[in-house]
């Protein structure tokens, strides 16, 4: 074993030195005062870059503001509450947006939330192992596809189909029914406030899955053991356990859908039908926020016509902030519990 | 088990059929879930099948009635996907590393968390929106840049998020051992703590790049569309989902066409970039 | 009549039952002295008022019951509580005469001089070679072939060379768990500290590994001044030369490790080392 050299280390001062030290050699002294000077200016633009996504946060808020503050100003309140919407006059109103966006996005939610639970359901308790994660990927497959590929799907197959087959025969079916005549009044357009919606629940479908996947299998086994143990069937564990145990998570990824539904532009814009208008019927064609937007503001012409359309979307970003805000409140109680 | 008392047998009938109904309905939903996905993925080969070849890559998109490809709509996503992820993901990597190494322990880090998490799920046209008033309003016109703003505006809050959660993964071992060599922050975070969750990171930047790879909302008022190939930031740039939305809507036959064509692209470089990432992150070590 | 060597003045330690050194006690320097050390973590303190000397080459074993303080008090002495807020110590750590405490200190130079190695295993992700060599690059510039010279001697002095010298440029990771923790002490002995500070090095390992590093600790004392934390007490017997014994964050007894272990003074090392509690 050679001897090892000592390094005179021990010389080196530190700050608060006696006398007895030799200075520290100039090469050790420059390299760490460099890394020094690099770790202050690395710490500096890491700090700079976090603040940047507040920073970002606050400028669309603000510009959003700006932007349609012209159209509030000119109709107040009842901007909210209008349906006219009329380029020529300058008369705009958002009530036919809003009412199509909230109708679609419940209808949607209505349908995906019974789908996607029992989908979860399958894929935790029934499914083979070794299918498990094939099929897991392919509905996160689905989440995968690009929206504007559902639009045009939308448009050239499925309206089409509800139009030939299914939508006659609702109107058919309810027709006597006295609510439900007027849900369903025809005529069939195919297109509508019906069809987005089950675009829009396809589309949330594999959010709502995968997230109730994630907190299902975070269910400790032994519970469910035990509840086997006492002779239930899979169904009452999942549903006197697993969900109660799951609940929060499982409303957090509802409340993320719903987020994600309220937004949606392409798929809706292709289907929906553009009409603003609010009909008491599911089949008529209406508008969302985000299609109007969407199909119209790049013919806006006039500032008042642009600013409604922006202050379309600052209503927009107000809804959507407050669903995702309780839905990331609630998902983060859950983690916090979970430690 | 000995047999139950009457009464129990017909609890027990009901519980069993119950059951079975929820059993067959949950079988039954992923039937159907899965056959939707078959269904899309299917007509969507099927369709553009026809419109498919070699023109689609070289020719530049045609008016109605005549033959053409996509090219300046490819090209013209290709440059904005680029830098979009080039300009987004430095900001993201900085941002989750200080959320993660520096102000792990601040109040304010759950607040910039919050903020990201609403601008990961906020709808995108509200992005395009504002990229609007910021960029092109003053500009005075749409432009690939502007584009790409937006893009970038999509990409900062999938890569901080993956990178703070890489990040914070690295054992706090690693770290003190690395601290108990004398070792600066700033050396410790790039050799260490980088180097150690670097597949997790990269998976973000792939999936980020799935994302906005089929965006068409923020594109829409940004870089609006140009029929012709240009290169051009400065002007509007076509991109496949813009020139999607235009030609699927449109009543020409072969604009359709066309239109399915782009569709496929875009859905198979978003699936293929989707499960690369996938086989990316679980292939670590 | 104390164990303290003559260079510091003997200080009243009300706490600690002080016995006599089995080896003599002149001629013994301490390289850390700790003095009135008290430690928190948030509002609870969990080290009360801790007086204790390491001496030049010796090595000193930290021995008690789990929570008793031991890790903590080892991991002030380089100055690792510091990554985390609402940890802080008061009194004085002193560093050949100087109080490594004082706000001032450089803390990279510091932790050039006292090393540490830890329980788990701690390969950084890269090849065996650029582990070494990482750290040797934040003080030194060496030329290539000096720099091969000063990992394989690291790698000698932590028994290790023989054993990886064919895969220099294979990952760090796939060593096993003896290997890893002795390529963690060749890189802790790379950068040529003075002290060097083991918590529970060979908790994590199998019986072989730990004889092996059991060794190794047995040569680098005559190079280097080692605490080592154990709750082995065995181990503690077998490597070191003076013990202290720790319980709820208090020094309770500290001598030379034959006598603590066949007549210790206080009562409550007599029940710990016999196994009446722990």
């Amino acid at each position: 074993m050679e001897p090892m050299e000592k390094r005179s280390v021990s010389d080196f001062a530190l700050p608060s030195a006696s006398s007895t030290t030799q200075p520290v050699p100039a090469s050790l002294a420059k390299a760490l005062s460099r890394l020094r000077v690099n770790d202050q200016v690395f710490h500096s633009i890491t700090r700079v870059a976090a603040f940047f996504v507040l920073i970002l946060l606050s400028a669309i808020i603000g510009s959003l503001i700006i932007g349609a503050a012209p159209a509030l100003q000119k109709f107040g309140f009842g901007f909210l509450t209008s349906e006219r919407w009329n380029p020529v006059t300058e008369n705009f109103g958002a009530m036919a947006p809003i009412y199509g966006t909230i109708v679609t996005s419940i209808i949607a939610m209505l349908i995906a939330v019974p789908f996607g639970l029992l989908i979860t359901l399958f894929l935790t308790e029934l499914c083979p192992m070794w299918l498990r994660r094939p099929i897991g990927i392919a509905i996160e497959l689905l989440a995968g596809i690009p929206s504007i590929i559902y639009g045009i799907w939308g448009l050239f197959v499925l309206a089409p189909f509800l139009q030939a087959h299914v939508q006659p025969f609702l109107i058919d079916l309810f027709g006597n029914i006295p609510v439900l005549k007027t849900l369903f009044a025809g005529p069939p357009y195919g297109i509508g406030i019906l069809t987005s919606s089950l675009i829009l629940a396809i589309m949330v479908l594999p959010f709502i899955t995968s997230i109730s996947r994630d907190v299902f299998e975070a269910v400790p086994p032994m519970l469910k053991e035990a509840a086997y143990g006492l002779g239930f069937t899979t169904w009452e564990v999942v549903r006197y356990v697993v969900l109660p145990y799951a609940r929060v998570g499982v409303i957090g990824g509802i409340m993320l859908g719903l987020g994600r539904a309220l937004g949606e532009t392409m798929a809706v814009t292709f289907v929906i039908g553009n009409a603003h208008k609010v009909s008491s019927s599911l089949l008529a064609p209406g508008t969302t926020i985000a299609s109007t937007i969407a199909n119209e503001f790049t013919e806006a012409v006039g500032e008042i016509y642009t600013s409604s359309l922006i202050a379309l979307g600052l209503l927009l970003f107000v809804i959507t902030f407050a669903v995702l805000a309780a839905a990331r409140y609630m998902l983060m109680q859950i983690e916090r519990r979970q430690g | 088990m000995s047999d139950a008392t009457a009464s129990m047998s017909g609890l027990y009938a009901g519980r069993r059929r119950r059951n079975a109904i929820v059993l067959t309905l949950s079988f039954t939903a992923t039937a159907i879930g899965l056959g939707i996905l078959v269904l899309i993925l299917g007509t969507l080969i099927v369709e553009s099948f026809r419109g498919l070849s070699m023109k689609v890559f070289t020719e530049m998109t045609p008016p109605p009635g005549a033959d053409g490809g996509l090219l300046n709509p490819i090209v013209g996503s290709l440059i904005m996907t680029v830098l979009g992820v080039f300009i987004g993901t430095p900001i993201g990597i900085l941002a989750g590393t200080y959320m993660a190494e520096y102000g792990r322990y601040n109040k304010v880090t759950h607040v910039i968390r919050f903020i990201n998490d609403i601008l990961l799920s906020a709808p995108s046209i509200i992005i395009g929106l504002f990229v609007y008033e910021l960029v092109v309003a003053p500009m005075g016109h749409f432009s690939g840049f502007a584009g790409s703003l937006a893009l970038a505006v999509l990409v900062i809050p999938v890569v901080v998020r993956t990178t703070e959660d890489m990040l914070m993964l690295v054992p706090r071992e690693l770290r003190e051992a690395s601290s108990a060599l004398g070792m600066p922050k700033a050396s410790m975070i790039g050799n260490i703590c980088y180097r150690a969750a670097r597949a997790g990171m990269i998976t973000g930047i792939l999936l980020a790049i799935a994302r906005i790879s089929g965006e068409t909302a923020p594109l829409l008022f940004t870089a609006l569309n140009n029929q012709f190939f240009s290169l051009n930031l400065n002007a509007p740039m076509a991109s496949l989902p813009a020139v999607i939305f235009q030609f699927a809507l449109s009543p020409y036959a072969d604009w359709q066409r066309l239109a399915w064509v782009g569709a496929m692209i875009i859905t198979f470089a978003v699936l293929g970039l989707s499960i690369l990432a996938r086989t990316f992150s679980g292939s670590r070590k | 009549m104390s164990i303290a060597s003559m260079d510091t003045p003997v200080t009243h330690m009300p706490h600690m039952a002080v016995g006599h050194a089995a080896q003599s006690a002149a001629g013994k320097k301490e390289k850390i002295s700790i003095r009135g050390l008290n430690f928190f973590y948030g509002e609870n303190r969990a080290l009360k008022d801790i007086n204790v000397p390491l001496y030049e080459r010796m090595v000193t074993a930290f021995i008690g019951p789990s929570g008793c303080g031991k890790s903590t008090l080892l991991r002030i002495l380089n100055r690792i509580y510091d990554l985390y807020p609402n940890q802080h110590a008061q009194g004085e750590v002193l560093l050949d005469g100087k109080n490594i405490l004082s706000p001032g200190l450089d803390i990279n130079l510091l932790r050039a001089r006292v090393g540490m190695v830890f329980q788990k295993p701690t390969p950084f992700p890269m090849t065996i070679y650029e582990n070494i060599a990482f750290g040797i690059r934040l003080y030194e510039t060496l030329s290539k072939s000096e720099m091969d010279g000063r990992v394989e001697s690291s790698l000698r002095r932590a028994a290790l060379w023989e054993e990886v010298k064919d895969k220099l440029n294979t990952s760090g990771l796939g060593l096993s768990g003896g290997q890893q923790q002795r390529l963690c002490i060749a890189r802790s002995v790379a950068v040529k500290p003075e002290v060097i500070l083991l918590d529970e090095p060979c908790s994590a390992l199998d019986p072989i590994s730990t004889a092996k590093i059991e060794e190794l600790i047995d040569e680098l004392k005559s190079d280097y001044t080692i605490a080592i934390v154990t709750h082995n007490m065995q181990q503690a017997a077998r490597v070191s030369n003076f013990t202290a014994f720790m319980y709820l964050g208090e020094l309770i007894e500290f001598d030379a490790t034959d006598k603590i272990f066949t007549t210790p003074s206080d009562r409550r090392t007599q029940d710990y080392i016999t196994g009446r509690f722990g």
